[in-house]
């Protein structure tokens, strides 16, 4: 029996781990789902119908944020003279609407005397990076790059 | 809560069950990210740590 199959023919790629890459939305979804992504954690996945992610996405930051403000960690805000203060502010800006209700709706803080005060930054400055990553998560997936 | 084995646990749980759900898609090969993820995490950190006790602990950082 005859192979048919060329010995010249590449190997068929390896199936990617995001699954097939899906159609790009037009500009004006794309910049609503990255726009939701940064608003409200998980918004943007839930935008481009991955309401599960999105879901699990919205507990995990949430779930963050909670225990960093349980432990008094710093919010950051800018501090003239202090340029990684920018940084981080930046960086906790990243989990969107709940840095701002906490900064300006419930006056938080944090309390640099308080035992868990570093942890509770990091859970903090983890959550703002974690919601950055789902806005590029959504931006691949609206751009079709990603399923 | 302020065991700080506790909290290193807690937020290796929480980044490693967060990239395992932005990573992967099959069951098969999140639960295998995460057990790397969340292991790597603990086990690197107890390793440091462990590394990290010979050493004598300095002055109390200042309060600014």
């Amino acid at each position: 029996m005859a192979d048919t199959a060329s010995p010249e023919a590449p190997p068929a790629p390896p199936p990617s781990q995001d699954g097939p890459a899906a159609q790009p939305l037009p500009a004006s979804q794309l910049v609503m789902a990255v726009a939701l992504a940064w608003l409200v954690p998980g918004l943007g996945h839930v935008y481009l119908k991955r309401a599960v992610r999105g879901l699990i996405f919205l507990l995990l930051v949430i779930i963050a944020v909670g225990i960093g403000c349980s432990l008094q960690g710093n919010l950051y805000r800018p501090m003239q003279g202090q340029w990684l203060s920018y940084l981080a502010t930046l960086g906790e800006i990243g989990m969107g609407v709940p840095y701002f209700v906490l900064r300006y709706g419930l006056r938080y803080e944090g309390q640099q005397e308080a035992a868990g005060f570093e942890y509770g930054t990091a859970f903090l400055l983890t959550a703002g990076l974690m919601n950055l990553l789902l806005v590029l998560d959504a931006w691949d997936i609206a751009s079709g790059q990603k399923e | 809560m302020l065991s700080h084995f506790l909290l290193m646990v807690v937020y290796a749980l929480l980044v490693s069950l967060y990239f395992t759900t932005l990573w992967r898609r099959e069951r098969r090969a999140q639960i295998v990210l995460f057990l790397q993820l969340f292991l790597g995490m603990v086990g690197g950190g107890l390793i440091v740590a462990w590394l990290m006790y010979p050493f004598p602990p300095g002055p109390p950082a200042p309060i600014p």
